[in-house]
C-alpha cells in the first residue's frame, strides 16, 4: 500500500492542475452557459507570453527591456503571472465583442465561434513562435527537487498545486461570497430582472467571460513548466478542462473541483501500472460516470441539454 | 431538405435533378481540373470528404444530435481497410465491406453508451469516445503502426467477375470514388426522405413528443449514428485507398472539428446538399490559401468564424434564399431553431 502514496500524491497534485486548467472554462459555462472552445488556445498562449517574458528578450522597448532583465527571476517572475493573464484578457474582450451577437441564440454558436477564435490563435502562435518546444524558466525557490522517504519529489509541483488551490479558494469566494458573485449568478439564473434593476449585465458578461480567459493564462502559467510549452499544448488543456466540466456536473463548482482530483488521481494511479495507457483512463473515468449519472456527479439542469 | 417544412416534390425520387446535374459535372472534372490548376487528386480527396460530411450530417443535421468526435469511424474504417488488406483478403469488396462493418460496429458500441443522453452531455461523450478510439490507434503499434501509420496500403484492383479495373491511376480512382459516392448519395437521399428518416427529422425536433407518439426514440438515436458511422467508415476505407496509408489524425480532436466545421459553413443543418458545399469550400480554400500562405488556417478560422457571426444558416442556406426567393431570415430562423434544437431552448431572452 505503502508504494502507491508517491502514485496518489502525484495525482492529487495533477488533480489540483486539472481543476485550475478547467476553472476558467466551468466560469464561462456555469454562469453564461457558453462553451469556450477557445479556453486551450488561450491557456497557450498564457504561457507563450509567460515564456516570452521571462525570457532574454522581453517585448518591451529597448530601454524598459534592459531595466526588466536586470530584476531578479523571481520579481520578473511574479510581474508576468500578472501582465500575460492581462495581455491574454485583451484578446479574450476581443472573442466577447464577437461572441456578444450570439448571445439571444444558441449555445452551438458561441462554441463554433470560439472553435474558430481557438484555430485562429494557434495558428498565430505557430506563426509567431513556430513549432519548437520551449521552456518556461521558474525561480530557484520553486524549481528543483527535494527528499523525502528516501523519494526525490519535484518543488515545483508542489508549488503548482499549492497555488492552484489557493486561485480555486479565491473564485470560490469572488462567486458565493462578493456583490459582484451575487450579480453575475443573478444574471444567469434571471437576465430580464437583473436588467430591470439597472445593472449593465453587458459589462458584467463581458467582465465574467475576461475573468474566465485570465483564468486560462493564469493555467498556463501554472502547468506549462511541468508540460512543457509546444503549440499542441492548447488541445491537451482544453479536453480535459470540458471532460473535469462534464463528469463534474456543469453548472457545479466543486463537482468541477472534485472531478478534476478523480481525474487526476484516476491518471495518476493508472500512470503507475500502464503510463503508456494513462491518458485513456480519465475518458473510461469519464464514459463510466455519465452512463451511470446522466449529469455527471453533481450537475443541474440547464440549456447545454436540450 | 432536410429541414424543410414543405417536402419537395423531389423528397419521393431516387434520383433528383440536382443530384444528375451534380453527377454529369463531377464526370467532367478530370477533363479540366489540371487546367485551372489543381490536381485530380483534390477531386478524390473532395468525393471522400463529401461522402463523410455527408454520413457526419446525418447525426447532426437529420438527427440534430452533436456528435464531435465523428472522425473516429472514418479512422476506423481507414484501418480496417489495410488490415482486411493485409491480413484477410486483399480483394477490393471484402475490404470496403470491412470498413463499412467494423465503424458500424464501433459506432453500434458506442451508440449504445450515449443514445440516452442529450446536449452537451452527449457531445462530450462522443468526444470521449472519439479520443479513446484515437488514443488505442496511436499507442497500438503492432496493430496500427502507431503515429506512423499504417502504410503501403494498395489500390486494389475493382474486379467483376469477368473483368477487372485497375484504380493505381488518380483519374480511375476518381470514377471509381465517385460511382461509390453517387450510390451512397442515392441510399443517404432515400433514408432521409423515407419514413425511417422522417421519425428522425421528428426526434431533432422534439424527442419528448416523437416518445409520446410511440416511437422508440433510444433505437432511432441508436440506429442513425450506427449508420452514420458505416458510412463514414467506408468513406475512411476508400480515403486508405487514396492515401496508400491509414494515419491516426484523422480520429483526432481537430479533424474531428473539421468535419463540423465543413457541414455548418455549408449549411448542412438547413439543406441536404450543405455538407457537399462546405468540403469544396474547405479543402479548396485549404489548397488557394495555402498556396499563397503557410498560415492558411489562420485565414480559414477568420473566415469561419465571420460565417458564424454572419452567414450562420450556412453557404446553402444562402443560396437556397435567393433560389426559392424565400427572405434571408426566414432560412436564418430555421437554421436558427435547428441549432436550437440540438442545443437546447432559449435564454437570454
Amino acid at each position: 500500500m505503502f508504494d502507491l502514496l508517491p502514485h496518489i500524491l502525484n495525482g492529487l497534485t495533477l488533480g489540483l492542475l486539472f481543476a485550475l486548467i478547467a476553472l476558467g472554462f466551468m466560469l464561462i459555462v456555469g454562469l453564461m452557459e457558453q462553451i469556450n472552445l477557445a479556453h486551450g488556445s488561450l491557456f497557450a498562449l498564457g504561457a507563450y507570453l509567460a515564456m516570452q517574458l521571462t525570457g532574454p528578450r522581453p517585448p518591451f522597448p529597448a530601454e524598459i527591456a534592459k531595466a526588466w532583465l536586470a530584476l531578479p527571476l523571481g520579481w520578473r517572475y511574479a510581474a508576468t503571472l500578472i501582465i500575460a493573464p492581462a495581455a491574454v484578457g485583451v484578446v479574450g474582450i476581443a472573442i466577447e465583442f464577437c461572441m456578444r451577437r450570439t448571445y439571444g441564440k444558441d449555445p452551438l454558436y458561441g462554441l463554433l465561434l470560439t472553435f474558430g477564435a481557438a484555430m485562429v490563435i494557434e495558428e498565430a502562435i505557430r506563426l509567431i513562435w513556430g513549432t519548437r518546444d520551449y521552456v518556461l524558466q521558474v525561480p530557484q525557490a520553486v524549481s528543483g527537487g527535494f527528499l523525502f522517504q528516501d523519494l526525490i519529489w519535484s518543488t515545483y509541483r508542489f508549488y503548482a498545486a499549492g497555488i492552484s488551490a489557493v486561485i480555486i479558494g479565491l473564485v470560490w469566494l469572488l462567486i458565493e461570497k462578493t456583490p459582484f458573485g451575487a450579480t453575475v449568478k443573478a444574471g444567469a439564473h434571471d437576465s430580464e430582472i437583473v436588467r430591470a434593476l439597472g445593472i449593465n449585465l453587458t459589462r458584467l458578461r463581458l467582465l465574467v467571460f475576461v475573468l474566465g480567459t485570465m483564468l486560462a493564462a493564469v493555467a498556463g502559467i501554472i502547468v506549462a513548466p511541468i508540460w512543457g510549452i509546444r503549440p499542441h499544448m492548447g488541445v491537451d488543456a482544453v479536453i480535459p478542462a470540458f471532460l473535469v466540466i462534464v463528469l463534474g456536473g456543469v453548472g457545479s463548482f466543486w463537482g468541477a473541483v472534485v472531478a478534476g482530483l478523480l481525474v487526476g488521481l484516476c491518471v495518476g494511479l493508472s500512470g503507475a501500472y500502464a503510463s503508456e495507457w494513462s491518458l485513456l483512463s480519465m475518458y473510461l473515468l469519464l464514459v463510466a460516470v455519465v452512463s451511470v449519472r446522466a449529469r455527471g456527479l453533481w450537475g443541474k439542469k440547464s440549456v447545454l441539454e436540450a | 431538405m432536410t429541414a424543410s417544412p414543405s417536402p419537395s416534390s423531389d423528397a419521393a425520387r431516387l434520383v433528383t435533378p440536382a443530384m444528375l446535374v451534380l453527377w454529369v459535372v463531377l464526370a467532367t472534372v478530370p477533363l479540366w481540373i489540371a487546367r485551372v490548376g489543381l490536381y485530380p487528386y483534390l477531386g478524390i480527396e473532395i468525393l471522400i470528404w463529401s461522402l463523410y460530411a455527408l454520413a457526419f450530417n446525418l447525426v447532426l443535421g437529420t438527427a440534430g444530435l452533436p456528435s464531435f468526435g465523428h472522425g473516429a469511424y472514418f479512422g476506423i474504417g481507414a484501418y480496417a481497410f489495410g488490415l482486411c488488406q493485409f491480413n484477410l483478403a486483399a480483394n477490393l469488396w471484402a475490404c470496403l465491406a470491412a470498413s463499412l462493418v467494423i465503424a458500424a460496429l464501433a459506432g453500434a458500441l458506442v451508440a449504445l453508451f450515449i443514445s440516452h443522453r442529450r446536449g452537451i452531455y452527449y457531445a462530450f461523450m462522443t468526444i470521449a469516445f472519439g479520443q479513446i478510439f484515437w488514443t488505442v490507434a496511436i499507442k497500438s503499434h503492432s496493430i496500427t503502426g502507431g503515429e506512423d501509420g499504417l502504410l503501403k496500403i494498395v489500390r486494389l484492383p475493382a474486379g467483376f467477375g469477368v473483368i477487372s479495373f485497375d484504380l493505381t491511376d488518380n483519374v480511375a480512382l476518381y470514377y471509381f470514388v465517385l460511382i461509390v459516392f453517387a450510390l451512397a448519395l442515392m441510399g443517404m437521399w432515400r433514408l432521409v426522405h423515407s419514413p425511417y428518416g422522417r421519425v428522425v427529422a421528428a426526434i431533432r425536433q422534439s424527442e419528448t413528443r416523437a416518445s409520446h407518439l410511440g416511437y422508440h426514440v433510444w433505437l432511432y438515436k441508436a440506429s442513425i449514428f450506427t449508420l452514420s458511422a458505416a458510412v463514414s467508415g467506408l468513406a475512411g476505407g476508400l480515403f486508405a485507398m487514396a492515401q496508400l496509408a491509414a494515419f491516426p489524425d484523422v480520429m483526432s480532436l481537430h479533424q474531428s472539428g473539421y468535419v463540423v466545421m465543413m457541414t455548418l459553413v455549408g449549411g448542412g443543418l438547413v439543406s441536404f446538399w450543405g455538407p457537399v458545399v462546405g468540403v469544396f469550400l474547405f479543402l479548396i480554400a485549404r489548397d488557394v490559401i495555402g498556396a499563397l500562405t503557410n498560415a492558411w488556417m489562420l485565414y480559414f478560422g477568420l473566415l469561419f468564424m465571420a460565417i458564424v457571426l454572419f452567414r450562420p444558416e450556412g453557404i446553402a442556406g444562402a443560396a437556397a434564399a435567393a433560389f426559392q426567393k424565400k427572405s434571408l431570415g426566414s432560412i436564418r430562423r430555421q437554421g436558427s431553431s435547428a441549432m436550437r434544437l440540438l442545443f437546447g431552448g432559449e435564454r437570454w431572452r
